[in-house]
């Protein structure tokens, strides 16, 4: 007897559900292509756009050149001083950043009460979601001012405003992944070290702290990748001046950073000329710095998800490399302690500034030649308070940032102020146009980029193997997620506008948005899918479902939320952004909505940036820009966690 | 029971919230013998060891009624200080637990953290512990290699030499050949016997064949209360409850 080819009854998946199979495949397989053709295609453009400037200038002498003058006779490309400032305030916001942001998260971690805790990490994450121009008008109006009076200089803007201002806002970022690592070291180790008869301080400092330091450096390496990509609120509070600080500790000194040029210079430049080409090159350069930075941190995360799998590495053959290293770390032991002394003495930088900060360390060292008299219990209550006191550092900056655009915000936000055109370059009247053009803007980035980015999802996790293709994928997936975003806008100018005469319009200003999203969704998308246990879709399968059916029904239900979150947060990005749009999309004061996609339009970020540097005197209206800027941003993120933490308790 | 008793608990209650884990507790433990709990699973014998060194003081939402007296003074009265408890009484995990250190720094983990820093006298109690642990002959080579590349029952053997290390009066053991296979497992149980020459020890186990061998006095829990308790061989040959009889029996559980 034959076994016909078909199976006969209901259960029959005739000519046409082969089809259907084939043609939805088919589809999700466009998706990936065409979105890794763009990733390969921006990477191309900036490499191609960038490389003759390297050619015609030199790339030495571009590197190591002081004077940053394309535009003058003859032209100079000297691109030191540019990296000097990205390098010096990245550092300056480090220094702030990291003893607060590491502080504060062992305190959440580990001695926070539960509910503090459950109301500190969404707070966080909602913080991290505030558009970096909302904190470059904070830092322009308040800090700078603050930096001129307290120093007594002529102007405030300067690398020491930059450093604040970017230390605080990759606070966040520092704050919520250190708190994950620490939270994720496994209980049995607290409990095998307090089973010893160690204090909690001695079991955090000494157990659990050093083994979440991949993590927590890896939160810092992402922190920093925050602040060298970060334009708006560079740009606004830095001075822009491209020279090195002399000497090179004066913090009051103006800089300029890679980003910030470009955001300044990218508006007036010609196609194809000499500075077209230099400005490519220092988003190259920008890139290649940022692509480090990020390397880092996959491999130190990578390393992480190694060491979480005890099982494996307990089955690796020990090499003597790896006996080495075990014996330099205990030959390390001794000068721990002096390493905890750095990092806590650290923190009296932001408090007390530099002479504080040597106090303090003096402080440390003398305490630690009386150690024989500090008692584990006296030593536990001053880490303690230290741990409380950044803590408390950063809800109160946090709170003094909110508190004052909220109190100077309110008064100018009426009815009116939502539902009319601006008036006396924005002076007066509302800001109508500029919020139906960022919903204009965000939400065709959004129709563009999710479906795009989901197939690709799909498609590369559900429909091929784990392979060298999926791999450059995944990279170069990776590579324009860290991007800075200000990258994206020069792509977007100089692609979009320039070469294919989209001009300024709302399509270009789209597709940029819509571009830099992409890789945030497919990553994301990526690992929701993913989560999804194999033996679901083995169990689907082994009840003869077909691919598709089993991604629809089986794999797809249980990532929904994973998806929508991450959607939600490309979303919160997009209405943020000011940098991609700068010269795609928006233009200031226009009266009018756009009629055609090929219409400039007004944007809520690009409108407040305009208010806060160019225009005198519209203090009201500014506030109030920035106050529903706030509104609109943290709203949508809060959508985003309030679903995550459904689909978490369910 | 003629040997001192070192460990007394009076009418010992735990909560988890709402829950009564343990219920009206009284029970008394000696000195240089092994007492082993048995019963079956989540009959509390786990909650009531914590609750000797104080380890439930970490769970939130657990709130104890009654004493637990040692040397004749509560462990849970005002001004005891726990961290001072659980260096006198050890624990020994039911998973072994090292720390992502070397095998070194683990057992120098404790000494250090009550403040001994010369490397001769930390080289000494290493030593020491390791060989009470009968682990010395099989690391003193790779004392600088990661603990993590141990096995699961050198790991085991590991982690008592790190709670020896800090010189306990007591040792408690949280099921702690769970994890290990038969060989492992003869190992820890030899071990257990040597080590009552010089400590208090109290096992919980899963294992009845594992009490009968290696405990001196044996308690039978169930649903949070201690049915019976007394010299193991009595318990486990003329158990005065019915219930006893039957779990030992295997008839249940």
């Amino acid at each position: 007897m034959t076994v016909p080819e078909q199976s006969t009854g209901i259960f029959r998946h005739g000519r046409v559900g082969r089809a259907k199979e084939g043609i939805i495949g088919l589809l999700w397989f466009a998706c990936a292509i065409f979105s890794v053709a763009v990733i390969l295609f921006i990477l191309a453009f900036l490499l191609l756009d960038g490389f003759p400037i390297f050619v015609q200038a030199g790339f030495l002498e571009m590197l190591t050149g002081t004077v940053w003058n394309p535009t003058g006779t003859p032209p100079l490309y000297g691109i030191l001083p540019l990296i000097a400032g990205t390098l010096l305030v990245m550092a300056g916001a480090m220094a702030l950043a990291v003893p607060l942001g590491i502080g504060s998260a062992i305190y959440i971690a580990e001695l926070a009460p539960a509910r503090v805790k459950a109301i500190a990490k969404p707070a966080i994450e909602l913080l991290a979601g505030i558009p970096s121009v909302v904190y470059g008008f904070f830092g322009l109006i308040v800090l700078t001012d603050w930096i001129r009076v307290t120093f007594g200089v002529p102007s405030g803007e300067s690398w020491l405003a930059g450093s604040v201002l970017l230390g605080i806002m990759s606070l966040p970022t520092i704050i919520s992944v250190s708190e994950d690592a620490i939270t994720s070291v496994p209980r049995e180790f607290r409990e095998g070290s307090l089973a010893l008869g160690a204090t909690r301080w001695q079991t955090i400092s000494r157990v659990v702290v050093p083994s979440a330091v991949s993590g927590i450096t890896a939160a810092v390496i992402l922190g920093m990748g925050r602040a060298i990509g970060e334009t708006m609120a560079v740009l606004m509070v830095t001075g822009n001046a491209a020279i090195i600080p002399d000497p090179l500790w004066n913090v009051l000194s103006p800089v300029r950073t890679l980003t910030g040029t470009l955001g300044i210079e990218m508006g007036e430049v010609a196609i194809g000329s000499a500075h077209y080409h230099a400005l490519f090159g220092v988003a190259v350069v920008l890139l290649v710095i940022t692509l480090l930075v990020n390397l880092a941190a996959t491999f130190i995360l990578a390393r992480i998800r190694q060491q979480n799998a005890p099982k494996a590495m307990s089955c690796r053959p020990e090499g003597p490399l790896q006996g080495e290293r075990w014996a330099i770390t205990s030959r390390l032991e001794p000068f721990r302690p002096y390493v905890l002394i750095a990092i806590v003495s650290l923190l009296g930088l932001p408090v007390a500034g530099v002479p504080g900060y040597f106090g303090l360390a003096l402080t440390g060292y003398c305490l630690l030649r009386l150690k024989a008299k500090i008692t584990p219990r006296l030593a536990q209550k001053v880490a303690f308070t230290l741990l409380l006191a950044s803590t408390l550092a950063v809800i109160a900056i946090l709170a003094i940032i909110l508190s004052d655009i909220v109190i100077n915000g309110l008064p100018g936000l009426t009815w009116e102020f939502l539902t009319e055109p601006p008036r006396n370059l924005g002076r007066a009247g509302g800001i109508f146009p500029a919020l139906v053009g960022t919903l204009y803007l965000v939400g065709g980035a959004i129709a563009i980029a999710l479906p795009l980015g989901i197939g690709a999802a799909i498609y590369l996790t559900e429909y091929t193997r784990e392979g060298r293709l999926t791999r450059t994928i995944r990279t170069g997936t990776d590579l324009l997620n860290g991007t800075p975003s200000i990258v994206f806008g020069l792509f977007g100018f100089a692609f979009l506008v320039l070469s294919l005469g989209f001009g300024v319009s709302l399509i270009a200003g789209q597709v940029t948005l819509a571009l830099m999203v992409l890789p945030t969704i497919i990553r994301t998308t990526e690992e929701s899918l993913k989560n999804v246990p194999l033996a679901l879709r083995e169990g689907s399968f082994a009840l003869g479902a077909t691919r598709w059916q089993t991604i629809s029904r089986v794999v797809i239900p249980p990532a929904v939320p994973g998806i929508i979150t991450g959607a939600i947060l490309s979303i919160g990005r997009a209405a943020g952004e000011t940098a991609p749009i700068l010269f795609t999309a928006a233009v200031f004061s226009q009266r009018f909505l756009p009629s055609s996609l090929f219409d400039p339009v007004m944007a809520l970020p690009y409108h407040l940036y305009i208010l806060a540097t160019n225009v005198p005197g519209a203090d009201t209206n500014k506030y109030a820009t920035a106050l529903v800027l706030l509104i609109l941003v943290v709203l949508i993120y809060s959508v985003a966690i309030l679903i995550r933490m459904k689909s978490q308790k369910t | 029971m003629t040997t001192q008793s070192i460990i007394c608990t009076q009418g010992l209650n735990l909560y988890y919230g709402e829950m009564r884990a343990l219920k009206d507790i009284t029970m008394s433990v000696s000195d240089r013998k092994v007492t082993a709990l048995i019963g079956p699973s989540g009959c509390g014998k786990s909650t009531l060891i914590r609750c000797f060194n104080r380890m439930n003081d970490l769970v939130d939402a657990c709130r104890i009624e009654g004493s637990v007296d040692f040397h004749g003074k509560n462990i849970y009265g005002n001004g005891t200080d726990p961290v001072e408890i659980r260096r006198r009484i050890g624990m020994v995990f039911q998973k072994p637990n090292p720390f992502p250190k070397s095998i070194y720094e683990n057992v120098a983990y404790g000494p250090r953290v009550h403040g001994i820093t010369e490397r001769a006298r930390l080289d000494r109690i290493v030593e020491e512990s390791l060989r009470k642990a009968a682990l010395w002959d099989e690391v003193k080579e790779r004392l600088s290699h990661s603990a993590m590349s141990l096995s699961g029952g050198q790991q085991q053997r590991l982690c008592i030499a790190r709670t020896l290390a800090v010189e306990p009066e007591v040792i408690l053991m949280d099921e702690p050949c769970s994890a290990l296979d038969p060989i492992a497992t003869a190992k820890i149980e030899a071990l257990i016997g040597e080590l009552k020459q010089q400590y208090c020890v109290i096992i919980v186990t899963h294992n009845m064949q594992q009490a009968s061998r290696v405990s001196d006095h044996c308690g039978f829990m169930y649903l949070g209360e201690m049915v019976e308790f007394g010299e193991t061989a009595q318990i486990f040959e003329s158990p005065t409850e019915e219930l006893t009889e039957n779990y030992i029996t295997g008839r249940f559980g």
